[in-house]
């Protein structure tokens, strides 16, 4: 088999798995901005005097929406993934396949650590109200 | 196949078979040619003889003495701890003076975070990753080297403090107002100091994840990839982004204690508070810094011992990327006593129970691989096995600790150091440790003692134990850290003596270990070269040692390709691979592509010089005369530093090849020189720019900061920065950025009189741009409140910056008008817009905060 290489192998890479890397950023970078909307917006509505109860359920509103965009990730990266259809959960071999489905398994799981990150973050959502 | 810029440039693609065939692989090489073969690369890469021999910048000696330096700063904080303890020993105790202690536990703190953890795994990491990725060397062995003799200079400097009773004393994280208070020079030591050595830290973090991403051998795509390498790219990683908080922090904190700029004075708008946050955006994540890399070279131990692949390798690649985010969640659990609203520590507890998952995770991957494999207890394997009982003790004391009621009691007490020194020693000193026993016969072709090696383990095992493990009973009887005497009779006697007495248990295991390390092993037979029968690359090493790395570059398609691909040993050795020869007896190492590692490149790699001494001994000047508040020498060494390094890229990097192409063996013939995304200086400066981005957002966030946080933020009736001169800079700089991209553009395409014109412009208007924004803030006061102080401050950053976009600019000049750069080799030009397109955001930024933001407000 020969074939060209180019020094945009790179380019050409990141094209081809645009997606799948895509995934395994989103995910925990969702969680990162959920932490960081909730941790900004009570602790400016704290200071400037911001009224917290609307500022607590648009919080909530908002963790019900970073669940749902992480699910949608994870679903998207277990198909990938698909330990179902090719009957394998491990990927070691160096291959173009198994490359791809490790990314598909990567960011499968990022999902799951994230989706529990988020789940953290919004209980004392839930738990707690006021500013004291 | 489309045409793209890089061949619109001319440089030929690469041509040939790849990946290469079994016949092309079987096929044996003449005894004779594989003889000159080694005789010249042996010749390009010897390290140098006599004293030139600390000219040398191959990853083998820099990385050695790396490890020896960490390891001796090491050795003096452990010392430091001792004197402690001797002087906690009993009570009312009168062996030191309070100033000294706090000096004493200040840099112990300071010297076991800074000066040993993070360059530790550095050091270690420069010393095996080619090895592991079966790579010649580090992609830039100078800026290694650099690195190396920076940390040396800036590691002397901060701990021969403590020799002349100046060092600092306000405690590891320096909390103003103390620290800010503090008469004499300690507090100045440990900011420029330790900044010093941070950007140290930085510039090696770059290379190790330039290393990983761009220097692995071909075929080894992102999932045959060792862990370790993983460990390296999450850690280095984390690197990138959670030390420039720290460095802004110091920026600002330095120009408190020089100028009088009110950042952390609350009678002056400041706010303390900042500080706090700033420390511990990098403080937590650095807990996990210092951690990971141990349990990478756990997981390099446990399948060799187990002798069976891991288990679970892409759950342990996602834990250690999600314990990397989830551990910057955490900054505000260590300030749980400081009055903020209890929500807010809510969300910062949750992140701190949710970053225990992916740490349980890797530890449950390492036991089932134990449990399914055949293990030999070794005795890596024994260090491993303490630390494990260590840390998970400590991981219970830390999940007690994250419970915010629970902290409130034993906040500031000896249940806060004891749960410390678990963490810090499972996770961090026994690792290590048992990776130093793994490792040694790779790194010097000799093995360490199996009989000294257990007396150290359980002196150390059971000293810690003595040491520690009393002190939670301390603690929760009322013990405050950072006191330096107590009085009799309140139950704290007894349990301080054992504490002491374990601590000299601890200290004599490590004496066994540094015996073991430095005992001459002349008499020693030869090794064996693969001691534990690992799997990995490393352990494809020459005994005894070849300064080349590898003798030719393989093709490698599995995770543990000793055991995997057999016959790939002998080929290695007899030359079958890839970059077999150094005709040209050049140092020459092979470039892949980022997720696949197929070969594209072949790159030149720097040699011996003495110009990096030169380059780090200016820039050490640049920040230790500071300190002293000499500050014209230090502007002039500043100035030096530059020059040294402008020297040194300009005499050995990016030169123009000559050939365009070069045989690899195998039947492929690779480009000699690459520019832009293709290139590895072109990654290098996009990840340094992450960091210093990440900078500059930090000292952005203080500005936001004091808004939310202050009353008076910006005050009644205070003066702003003058609205047409920042608008003047903005459309300055702008037009910098333009005539740099034009420039690129325009030289590609063979216009390089018009690209020298846009290069010539391109500084005059940054300097234009310059002057104008610092005209700006002129007439304002930064020392009578903080608001003139931040916008000040923002402006002298962005001014900075220009000088180097300045020189970038110039330097491409210069290369064009003498030959280095042409339309075809403008790796430079690349380089230097990538630079200017941060570089112009954050001037963008910057004059949206001085002109619009106050306006807004
Ligand atoms: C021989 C082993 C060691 C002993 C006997 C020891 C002892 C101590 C003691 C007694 C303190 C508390 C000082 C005080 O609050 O008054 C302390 C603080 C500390 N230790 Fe250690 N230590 C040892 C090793 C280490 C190691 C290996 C590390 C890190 C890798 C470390 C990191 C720290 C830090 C960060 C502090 C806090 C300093 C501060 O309060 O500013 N120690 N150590």
């Amino acid at each position: 088999m020969t074939d060209r290489h180019t020094p945009e192998k790179d380019s050409a890479e990141f094209a081809a798995e645009a997606g799948s890397l895509w995934r395994i950023t989103f995910a925990p970078a969702t969680w990162a901005g959920h932490f960081l909307l909730c941790y900004t917006l009570f602790a400016t509505g704290c200071a400037k005097g911001w009224p917290v109860g609307t500022v607590r359920h648009g919080l909530i509103g908002m963790s019900v929406l970073a669940l749902a965009v992480i699910a949608l990730i994870g679903w998207r990266a277990y198909a990938q993934w698909s330990p179902r259809s090719t009957g394998r959960i491990v990927n070691p071999r160096g291959d173009a396949e198994d490359r791809h489905h490790f990314l598909g398994h990567a960011g499968f799981l990022l999902a799951v650590i994230s989706f529990i990150g988020v789940v953290f973050v919004t209980l004392p959502l839930l738990l707690l109200e006021g500013c004291r | 196949m489309t045409e793209t810029r890089a061949t619109r440039s001319g440089i030929p693609a690469a041509e040939g078979t790849y990946p290469p065939t079994e016949a092309m692989l079987a096929e044996p090489v003449p005894a004779e040619l594989q003889r000159a073969q080694a005789e010249r690369l042996r010749a390009a890469w010897a390290a140098p003889k006599g004293w030139r021999y600390w000219s040398a910048v191959n990853n083998t000696e820099v990385g050695v003495w790396y490890c020896m330096t960490a390891f001796v700063f090491m050795l003096m904080a452990g010392i430091m701890a001792l004197i402690i303890r001797l002087q906690l020993a009993v009570p009312e105790n009168d062996l030191i003076s309070a100033d000294r202690f706090n000096q004493l536990f200040t840099m112990h703190g300071s010297a076991m975070m800074f000066l040993f953890s993070v360059p530790l795994f550095e050091a270690i990491s420069i010393l095996l990753l080619p090895g592991l990725l079966g790579a010649r060397d580090m992609p830039f062995p100078r800026l290694s080297a650099y690195g190396y003799w920076c940390f040396l200079i800036g590691g002397v400097f901060v701990i021969g403090s403590i020799f002349f009773d100046v060092a600092p004393r306000s405690g590891w994280f320096m909390y103003p107002p103390l620290a800010t208070k503090d008469e004499g020079m300690g507090s100045d030591i440990w900011l420029l100091g330790l900044s010093f050595i941070e950007v140290a830290s930085i510039a090696a973090a770059v290379e190790l994840i330039v290393g990983t991403l761009k220097c692995r051998p071909p075929g080894m795509r992102v999932n045959v990839m060792p862990l370790y390498a993983w460990y390296v790219l999450v850690v280095g990683g984390m690197i990138l982004f959670a030390f420039p908080p720290l460095i802004a922090g110091d920026f600002l904190f330095e120009l408190e204690r020089s100028f009088d700029w009110p950042f952390f004075d609350p009678e002056r708008g400041g706010d303390p508070m900042l500080w706090q946050h700033l420390f511990w955006i990098f403080g937590h994540p650095e807990v996990y810094i210092i951690f990971l890399p141990s349990i990478a070279i756990a997981a390099m131990i446990i399948p060799t011992v187990a002798r069976r692949p891991i288990v679970g390798y892409s759950w342990i690649v996602l834990s250690a990327v999600g314990t990397g985010f989830l551990s910057f969640g955490l900054w505000v659990h260590h300030m749980f006593a400081t009055g903020l609203p209890s929500i807010s520590l809510g969300f910062f507890s949750a992140a701190s129970e949710a970053v225990v998952i992916p740490t349980g995770i890797q530890l449950f991957a390492f036991l089932a691989t134990l449990m399914l494999g055949k293990v030999r207890v070794t005795l890596p394997m024994l260090w491993i096995t303490g630390a494990l009982a260590i840390f998970t003790m400590g991981g219970l004391t830390g999940v007690m600790l994250a419970l915010a009621p629970f902290d409130f009691q034993a906040h500031d007490s000896y249940f806060v150091v004891a749960h410390l020194h678990y963490t810090l020693f499972g996770g961090m000193i026994f690792p290590v440790v048992a990776g130093v026993y793994y490792f040694f016969p790779f790194f010097r072709k000799k093995l360490l003692s199996e009989r000294l090696g257990r007396w150290s383990f359980w002196l150390t095992f059971s000293g810690f134990n003595l040491c520690f493990l009393p002190m939670h009973l301390t603690g929760l009887f009322g013990m405050p850290r950072r006191i330096y005497a107590y009085p009799a009779g309140l139950g704290w006697d007894g349990l301080n003596m054992i504490s002491t007495v374990g601590a000299f248990v601890i200290a004599a295991g490590f004496a066994v270990l540094a015996w073991d390390i430095v005992r001459p092993k002349g008499r020693q037979p030869q090794i064996p070269r693969n001691p534990w029968d690992a799997g990995t690359l490393e352990w494809s090493h020459d005994v005894p040692g070849e300064s080349w790395g590898v003798r030719s570059i393989p093709h490698v398609t599995t995770r543990y390709p000793l055991w995997d691909q057999p016959g790939m040993l002998a080929r290695m050795d007899s030359g079958r691979y890839y970059l077999p020869d150094a005709e040209e007896g050049r140092r020459e190492t092979l470039l892949t592509s980022v997720i696949d590692a197929e070969p594209v490149q072949v790159q030149r790699v720097t040699g011996p010089t003495w110009i990096t001494h030169l380059a780090a001994f200016f820039t050490g000047g640049a920040f230790i005369f500071p300190t002293f508040h000499w500050y014209p020498p230090a502007i002039v060494s500043g100035i030096l530093a530059v020059a040294c390094i402008i020297w040194w890229l300009w005499r050995d990097t990016a030169r123009p090849p000559e050939d365009e192409t070069k045989d690899v063996g195998l039947g492929l013939r690779l480009p000699t020189y690459a520019s832009g995304p293709a290139s590895a200086g072109w990654w290098a400066i996009w990840i340094t720019m992450l960091g210093d981005a990440t900078a500059f957002a930090s000292v952005i966030f203080g500005f936001f900061f004091y808004w939310t946080a202050r009353p008076d933020f910006p005050p009644d009736g205070a003066a702003h920065a003058d609205g047409t001169l920042v608008a003047l800079a903005c459309a300055g700089f702008a037009l910098s950025w333009a005539m740099t991209i034009g420039a690129r553009e325009l030289n590609r395409r063979g216009a390089v009189g018009a690209a020298r014109l846009g290069l010539g412009l391109g500084p005059l208007l940054a300097i234009a741009a310059s002057a104008a924004l610092l005209g700006s803030v002129w007439t304002l006061a930064p020392t009578s409140h903080v608001y003139p102080a931040i916008l000040w401050a923002i402006a002298v950053w962005v001014v900075a910056h220009s000088i180097v976009a300045v020189i970038m600019q110039a330097y491409c000049l210069a290369g064009s008008i003498f030959g280095k750069l042409t339309p075809r080799y403008d790796a430079d030009l690349w380089n230097s817009t990538l630079f200017w397109h941060f570089h112009a955001l954050a001037a963008l930024v910057a004059c949206a905060v001085l002109g619009l933001a106050p306006r807004l407000l």
